[in-house]
């Protein structure tokens, strides 16, 4: 990897081209997310141009402090809840859907292609699709609750919001899930199952004993990517449930909610000091559970 | 990687998978297959369908019909909806921000990519690790705002586009990658001949990893055709949205009005699934492409 056999006469471009690339990148990404870092040991206010002090830790001990508590408590349950569902739910399901959609149906592809169009459409038609699905009045889902003789107030409803944003978080992200793993099928060589056949393998040892074996490495991708995006990913609770929902508050959207209130203003009372530091601890937390899990499943894929 | 256009094509009849051998062995249709696949077109596709039936009602049969089929398609909401949303400017501005935006990604990709997987630039370790930081940075809203209103680009389209830009994911890390499966040999003869380094990543480098570059910039251009929470902050004029934002923004005006609503998400579903119908190869190889590289 040494800077050894240059071929080209001189290294000026290449060192101009590079440094101006990773100039933008460090002035509008690094910049803003190192800043984060200093910003939650300030009492930072929306409002620019405010004096801005020195607080040290008392961001981090107001997290914990009996104040805000019960209100962190939630939103960091929420956002566990969130994406422990999300990312076994889009597992399993997107595997079972990628053994279907792998066999020589015919209109196969036809189906693949339905199941990864809601990641086109994108957030907020996807949301509004289901706001009108989960519709109280008069939505198609009342409605067969009504002829059960029952009723719901579906995203209304605290006890069940959460559960139907990521009902509507899977529906919209598992073709991804699904393509991978679709991909990661075809890798396997048949001969493996020819000779599992021979030796009398019944179908379900087949699956157990070669298919999820050698699907290991979609498995550990998949599982990787749900975690760093449900962890992260706050677009369909914003767009379904608003940004100040308590039932189905999690830490990105409490960071933006503490940042700019409900929509793009700024206003005296906007602590972005604290909400930079509950940043910090989603991206401490992000980053131990995915590195975790890494480390989990890549022992998993050695032993299997 | 070569064969994965044909994952959603089926061009490769020789392959098959455990289940088909089943069915074949078996000598059976598989009815329970297809039955599943019928649920899962339903759990699919009856969301669109009755948004396009909710689409095509007057508000007042919606009103006093809110779930069955339509009667009198009511083609107004759509000259209505579109007229009063915006959506022909939100249109061009998310055409404009998914341009600019993945493409500044993408050329990041390529000119720090190519170097460092070749060793051109000292510290190949160090700008990996970079590499792999760029996908976990945290949420730095606040931060973003107020570095835009140093720069004085708060509320102006290049510094979203900015934003946007450096939204970079795993692109540089994929690129690296698909570098190192492009033969040295070539750099060197094309140096022989005399060729600049920055010719020869324009005419050579781009037109072999034209692949690898499609999968970058899609996979950054769906994070952009998502991205609503960064639009609301750092555009303050509502003319400069994109579409995702101004459709969530039309949802707060006319929550109650569902035919109109239907028809809005409708205007801006449409072009998407077209679009989808031309782009479905790259697209889906760019997933696939993003988790092997």
């Amino acid at each position: 990897m040494a800077t050894s056999s240059f071929p080209f006469p001189s290294r000026t471009p290449v060192r101009l081209s590079f440094s101006a690339a990773f100039a933008v990148l460090f002035v509008f990404a690094l910049v803003p997310a190192v800043a984060v870092v200093v910003v939650s040991l300030t009492d930072l206010k929306g409002m620019p141009g405010l004096p801005v002090h020195w607080v040290g830790f008392q961001n981090y001990r107001d997290y914990f402090g009996p104040g805000h508590l019960p209100d962190n408590i939630n939103a960091f349950r929420n956002t566990m809840i969130f994406a422990v569902l999300t990312v076994v739910t889009q597992i399993l399901l997107a595997l079972i859907v990628a053994v279907l959609l792998n066999r020589k149906l015919i209109g196969r592809n036809f189906y693949r292609s339905v199941v990864f169009m809601p990641t086109v459409l994108g957030v907020t038609v996807t949301a509004l699709i289901w706001s009108l699905m989960f519709n109280p009045q008069g939505g198609p889902l009342q409605a067969v609750l009504n002829a059960f003789g029952s009723d719901s107030a579906f995203l209304g409803d605290p006890n069940i919001a959460l559960y139907l944003v990521i009902f509507v978080q899977v529906w919209m992200n598992m073709g991804v899930s699904v393509v991978i793993f679709i991909s990661g099928l075809q890798a396997i060589p048949e001969e493996l199952y020819e000779v599992a056949r021979i030796d009398g393998a019944s179908s379900r040892q087949s699956f157990w004993y070669i298919t999820i074996p050698m699907l290991a490495p979609s498995i550990t991708a998949n599982v990787l990517l749900g975690i760093v995006s449900a962890m992260q990913s706050y677009q369909l609770t914003y767009v379904l449930t608003g940004a100040m929902n308590r039932a189905t508050q999690v830490l990105s959207l409490q960071v933006f909610q503490l940042s700019f209130g409900t929509r793009g203003g700024t206003a005296l009372t906007q602590s972005q000091g604290y909400a930079a530091s509950i940043s910090m601890i989603q991206f401490l937390l992000v980053g131990a559970i995915s590195l975790g899990t890494l480390a989990w499943l890549r022992r998993r894929e050695r032993v299997l | 990687m070569s064969t994965l256009a044909e994952l959603v094509h089926d061009k490769r009849p020789a392959r098959r998978s455990a289940k088909p051998n089943r069915s074949v062995r078996i000598g059976r249709r598989p009815i329970g297959a297809y039955i599943c696949a019928a649920l899962l077109m339903v759990l699919f596709l009856f969301p669109l369908a009755f948004l396009v039936n909710t689409a095509l009602k007057s508000p007042a049969e919606f009103i006093s019909n809110p779930i069955g089929i339509v009667h009198h398609p009511n083609w107004e909401n759509f000259p209505i909806a579109w007229e009063m949303g915006n959506f022909g400017s939100y249109f061009l501005n998310t055409v404009l921000y998914t341009v600019a935006g993945a493409g500044i990604g993408t050329a990041i990709a390529l000119v720090m990519g190519f170097p460092v997987a070749r060793g051109y630039i000292r510290g190949a370790r160090l700008w990996n690790a970079l590499f792999v930081v760029v996908m976990f940075l945290p949420n730095a809203l606040m931060t973003q705002f107020h570095l835009l209103i140093q720069l004085h680009l708060y509320n102006t389209q290049l510094g979203y586009i900015m934003m946007l830009g450096v939204g970079v994911g795993v692109g540089p890390l994929l690129f690296r990658g698909f570098v190192l499966s492009l033969p040295r040999e070539l750099d060197e003869a094309a140096a022989v001949d005399g060729i600049g380094y920055w010719r020869y990543l324009l005419t050579f480098i781009l037109p072999l990893a034209k692949p690898a570059l499609a999968t970058v910039f899609i996979l950054q251009a769906v994070w952009i055709w998502n991205e609503i929470i960064l639009a609301t902050i750092l555009l303050a004029d509502p003319s400069k949205w994109p579409i995702a934002t101004g459709l969530n923004a039309f949802k707060g005006l006319y929550s109650n009005n569902w035919a109109l609503l239907s028809a809005a998400t409708l205007i801006v579903a449409v072009p998407l699934m077209v679009g989808y119908v031309f782009i479905q190869k790259y697209l889906v190889n760019g997933v696939v492409g993003a988790v092997k590289g």
